[in-house]
């Protein structure tokens, strides 16, 4: 019963009537001061890749003000796009990452139904099980699977290093426990009405699976869809003990392990290399961000 | 297919007895499905990561040529090592530099964002998370050139001020404030995001009755939205942890590990011994090293999660 | 369950097989190995010089009618030596790998003998150095054939203008072009007080302390002058000697006078001092001139390359050799000799070294007289003395006399830069010798 004490206790209080307003318009402008500051820092390399890209290497070599470009030309763009090279890491690049996403959700999606949905003698810690394996980093595992596949390759005689098929193996142990945790989590907050409902008119597990959970749980997938593509895209460890032959490279490899090479003066066209190999997780991310977000906060927040 | 009527949640532990007889039928139906379906999740995980993780126990206990069994060999000649200890320090002091920065970042930014209204949030929302999206690998190049000895853009820029130019990445603790930098620039938005998502999950009124009782933008944050989020932080905090202390990426392409190796982390230096150098069996024992440090950090975290989802 | 009860090797095995069947079934080699050559070539760090061993080999090709698959692979990042490592371990990749220095004997018992084409190729073009028998021979057998694309000495690149402004040295009167040096001066402390000068007038000399091998091979040759063995020939630690104490001593007071950062300096990173002209020397083979000429021609016509310092064991100058060897496992071992012969003959090696504006040294004797050095320019003679024509020099390479598989670990942890900054960086003598001989023992675990 102190509302007449709503008068200031705290002696960093200054300001009485209209306080909260006023208070809140000088937190507006504080808040987009620093948010305006922060956007600088985050967006400064991405900026100065862009500017890079522009310039030729005279142009770099003559150490202007590297914040402009006086000279602006498309050469590195035409280059790179006219190179067989740098397409082939694209290439490479791109089938990895659809291949994996495929198989991740295939592996992904029956298992997450079965985990949320099918409760079986073990499938609580197998779910647990799941997520602590994402707790294994890759720099754990590459050397032992480096040797095994070395090993396998001497068994069978089919060559499994220095192909980029390998890495369809090795990604979804990255991909796969996340995209099923999340999965978990969009599958167990669908009401069990629905599949009771289902399984009244008869249908069976799989139907269930695929004409009732994935569609309704399709922002789930699509988060997760596009948390394998970017993972797989960006991976840079394993194809880098993987792969070692030009034709073989990825693209976050193929950049760092070719395009920096003996002509000092190459950065235009690394930096125009790593613009566009970014490119498509930035487009993704452009059109799909809220999906985007969605996947990554659902892990903590649904789980 | 009446059987399938049946509700699937209590089927198991409803009819103990009854598993052998009658609905045997029935149950190895459903639990054989449920098998089936999770079985490529088992298999990929136990052959692709639990036996790898064994096998690199066995690899770490071999000699170079990975002819002849040397039992903890390998650890002896590591522990005698000054650069195996300076690893292990500095990889710790990365860890948990980088994430403490990153955490407070997050935090930080987030409360600037959420303060925004809402509509306009979206567009600050997506700026801000371009580090994020960008694969570490090509925004790493950037930092490269942006850090070079001769070019760097950076020098230019504070050379306009009178500064010298500064040794971003040759001089040991400048390398090492270096790496830190790129690793926050780059995670830190994944934080910004996390605790945005927990902010709005905080209920208007909280706030509102503190402010009545007299609280000023401090107190709030520490007895209204530091308890209400303390599981996101917690659970952010230790895998990032994780993440950060296991990584390559950065380091590798900024430094390579860097000066006189002060800037080198188990994953790198594993990947100079065990690849470049072409030591295995070196490589797989410094890599096992990081697992009694996150084998405790999963132990907390595990810990953290069966709390949260007892309390929810 | 029963079914996990398999033994690993056969669970493995017949997983792998099964999937890895499926997938892979148009790319298990076959019998097309039989008429492909695939080669490792080293990017070279000229630009363009590629082209000419490109051209060679497919002319090759298209006589012999083989398939060549020519792969280049920089030295930058250790991209080569990695890619080595694999193969390695694979035990299966390219047919013919140019291995640069140490890697013929690091990887010696996958390597080829190639004696039945080193006797005619040496008959023909001459007697090769000591520093390529150290790093191509063991025991007698030949692992590979010596290269002369990659094949360099890392002497002083000088600035004529800065070396006289500052450091009073005219350059071009020390080593004149077409005529024997005039170095006797040239001592070790005379490049000291050079580089006093120089960091005083603002353009300190270039030279990194990195792990990377230009870093390596600068200490090494220093080393080497001043007498100092990290290992000897045969195979003691020698680390506490008074030469060692001597060249580290040397190290601290010429770091001084050096860049800030070059504890972090890459293979890269003195090319592009040269070449911003930000420095008066730097120690590296042409290719920063090349670069210069094409970018900075004011800095290229400034260039002077010439010989090392003379210190008190003598004047060593670095000379890397690449070898192409040929892998055990490769399948067509008889197709890839030929190649090596064909990129072997004189008419090949003079083609590769123009391509190259006289980067590429070749190894043997009868061919180290070619007109590019002496032609090469602006300025006129700026690469006469690059390929040693008076023979002042000790060809060596760091950590040489040690055994090579000690020596191979020595160069690539780059123990001696290491020891140089560790001790100018405030660390007690006996500390950093005592660290250096704890990396030593570890050098000589098997």
């Amino acid at each position: 019963m102190s509302t007449l004490a709503i008068d200031k206790a705290g002696p960093s209080r200054q300001v009485k009537h209209g306080s909260i307003s006023r208070d809140r318009a000088w937190a507006l402008r504080w808040s987009y001061f620093f948010l305006i500051l922060f956007s600088i820092m985050a967006l400064t390399p991405p900026l100065y890749m862009v500017i890079t890209s522009l310039k030729s290497s005279a142009e770099i070599s003559a150490a202007t003000n590297p914040w402009w470009v006086f000279h602006p030309t498309l050469s590195n763009y035409k280059e790179l796009l006219g190179s067989s090279q740098y397409l082939r890491f694209f290439l490479n690049s791109a089938m990895v990452s659809v291949f994996v996403v495929v198989i991740t959700m295939l592996i992904s999606v029956p298992a997450a139904f079965a985990l949320s949905r099918m409760k079986f003698w073990g499938s609580a810690t197998l779910a647990t099980g799941v997520f602590l394996t994402y707790l294994i980093p890759d720099s754990l595992l590459f050397l032992p699977l480096f040797k095994m596949f070395a090993v396998i390759g001497d068994w069978t005689g089919i060559q499994l290093i220095n192909r980029w098929y390998v890495l369809l193996f090795i990604y979804p142990t990255l991909t796969v426990p996340f995209c099923t945790w999340i999965m978990i989590g969009y599958f167990a907050s669908i009401p069990k009405e629905l599949d009771e409902a289902a399984i009244i008119d008869g249908a069976s597990w799989l139907q269930t699976l695929t004409r009732i959970f994935i569609p309704v749980a399709l922002p789930g997938l699509i988060a997760a869809t596009i948390f394998a593509f970017t993972v797989s895209w960006s991976q840079f460890l394993y194809p880098m003990v993987f792969t070692t032959s030009t034709d073989q490279l990825v693209l976050p490899v193929g950049i760092v392990t070719t395009l920096i090479k003996g002509d000092v003066f190459n950065w235009g066209q690394i930096m125009t290399g790593a613009l566009l190999g970014a490119a498509p997780p930035l487009i993704i991310y452009a059109f799909l961000m809220d999906y985007y977000i969605a996947g990554l906060t659902a892990g903590a927040t649904k789980g | 297919m009446v059987d399938v009527a049946v509700q699937p949640n209590r089927i198991a532990p409803a009819r103990p007895a009854a598993r052998k007889s009658g609905l045997k039928t029935a149950l190895k139906r459903k639990s054989t499905t449920a098998f089936l379906m999770t079985l490529p999740l088992i298999l990929l995980i136990g052959i692709l990561v639990v036996y790898p993780a064994l096998y690199s126990l066995h690899l770490a206990t071999l000699n170079k040529s990975m002819h002849k069994f040397v039992g903890f060999g390998n650890f002896i000649f590591l522990f005698k090592r000054d650069t195996f200890w300076l690893v292990v320090k500095q990889s710790c002091i990365f860890a948990l530099t980088a994430v403490f920065f990153k955490v407070l970042l997050g935090f930080i930014v987030a409360h600037f964002v959420h303060n925004v209204p809402a509509n306009k949030q979206r567009r600050w929302r997506g700026m801000l998370l371009v580090p994020w999206v960008i694969p570490p690998a090509m925004s790493t190049l950037a930092w490269l050139w942006l850090f070079d000895p001769s070019y760097s853009a950076f020098n230019y820029t504070l050379s306009l001020f009178g500064i010298g130019p500064v040794p971003w990445l040759g001089d040991a603790n400048w390398a090492r404030f270096s790496v830190i930098l790129v690793n926050v620039w780059y995670g830190a938005p994944f934080f910004l995001i996390m605790y945005l998502a927990a902010l709005k999950s905080v209920p208007e009124q909280l706030y509102e009755a503190a402010a009545i009782d007299g609280a000023n933008w401090w107190q709030r944050i520490w007895f209204v939205t530091l308890p209400m989020m303390r599981n996101i932080i917690a659970i952010t905090t230790l895998f990032s942890l994780i993440v950060t202390f296991a990584n390559f990426d950065i380091v590798r392409i900024l430094t390579s590990g860097g000066p006189l190796d002060h800037t080198h982390l188990f994953a790198t230096w594993a990947f100079k011994l065990g690849i470049e150098s072409g030591d295995i069996p070196l490589g797989a024992s410094v890599s096992l090293f990081m697992f009694p440090i996150l084998a405790i950090a999963a132990i907390f975290i595990l810990r953290d999660v069966t709390k949260r989802g007892n309390e929810a | 369950m029963s079914r996990r009860k398999l033994t690993r090797r056969q669970f493995v095995a017949a997983t792998a097989a099964t999937s890895a069947a499926l997938i892979t079934a148009p790319y298990v080699r076959g019998a097309y190995a039989a008429g492909k050559v695939s080669i490792g070539f080293w990017d070279h760090w000229v630009p363009g010089a590629n082209s000419a061993s490109t051209e060679l080999c497919k002319e090759w090709g298209e006589k012999e009618k083989v398939d060549v698959e020519i792969d280049y692979i920089t030295s930058q990042g250790n991209k080569n030596l990695v890619t080595i490592a694999a193969e390695a371990q694979a035990q299966s990749g390219h047919d013919i790998f140019q291995m640069p220095t140490w890697w013929c004997h690091s990887n010696s018992e996958l390597m080829e003998p190639l004696n039945d084409i080193m006797d005619p190729i040496i008959k023909e073009n001459g007697e090769v150095n000591d520093t390529v028998k150290y790093l191509g021979q063991l025991d007698g057998k030949w692992m590979g054939v010596p290269a002369c694309v990659g094949s360099q000495i890392k002497g002083p690149c000088s600035r004529i203008d800065l070396m006289k402004k500052y450091a009073g040295i005219d350059v071009q009167e020390m080593y004149p072009a077409g005529a024997p040096p005039k170095a006797d001066n040239w001592t070790t402390d005379a490049f000291l007080k050079a580089a006093e000068a120089c960091h005083k007038g603002g353009y300190p000399f270039g030279i990194g302390l990195g792990e990377t091998s230009d870093n390596v091979d600068a200490a090494g040759a220093f080393f080497r002058a001043f007498g100092a063995q990290l290992v000897d020939a045969k195979g003691n630690v020698t680390v506490k000697t008074d030469e060692v104490r001597q060249v580290l001593d040397y190290y601290k007071r010429l770091i001084a006078f050096l860049p800030p950062d070059v504890a972090a300096w890459d293979d890269a990173s003195n090319n592009k001092w040269l070449v911003a002209g930000k420095g008066a020397m730097i120690m590296n083979p042409p290719s920063a001139w090349a670069v210069a000429k094409r970018d900075a021609p004011q800095v290229a016509e400034q260039c002077w390359t010439h010989g090392f310092p003379v210190g008190p064991k003598g004047r060593f100058a670095p000379f890397l050799p690449f070898f192409w060897s040929i892998w055990t496992f490769s399948k067509n071992k008889e197709a890839a000799k030929s190649l090596l012969v064909h990129l072997s003959k004189p008419s090949s090696i003079e083609k590769m070294v123009n391509a190259s504006g006289g980067y590429d040294l070749p190894a043997f004797e009868k061919l180290t007289t070619l007109k590019v050095w002496a032609e090469a320019e602006p300025p006129k003679g700026t690469l006469f003395h690059y390929p040693d024509p008076y023979k002042q020099q000790v060809m060596s390479i760091a950590a040489a006399p040690a055994p090579p598989k000690i020596a191979q670990q020595i160069y690539f942890q780059a123990t001696q830069t290491k020891m140089c900054l560790r001790y100018a960086q405030g660390e007690k003598m006996e500390d950093t010798l005592a660290w250096a001989e704890g990396e030593c023992e570890g050098f000589l675990r098997s």
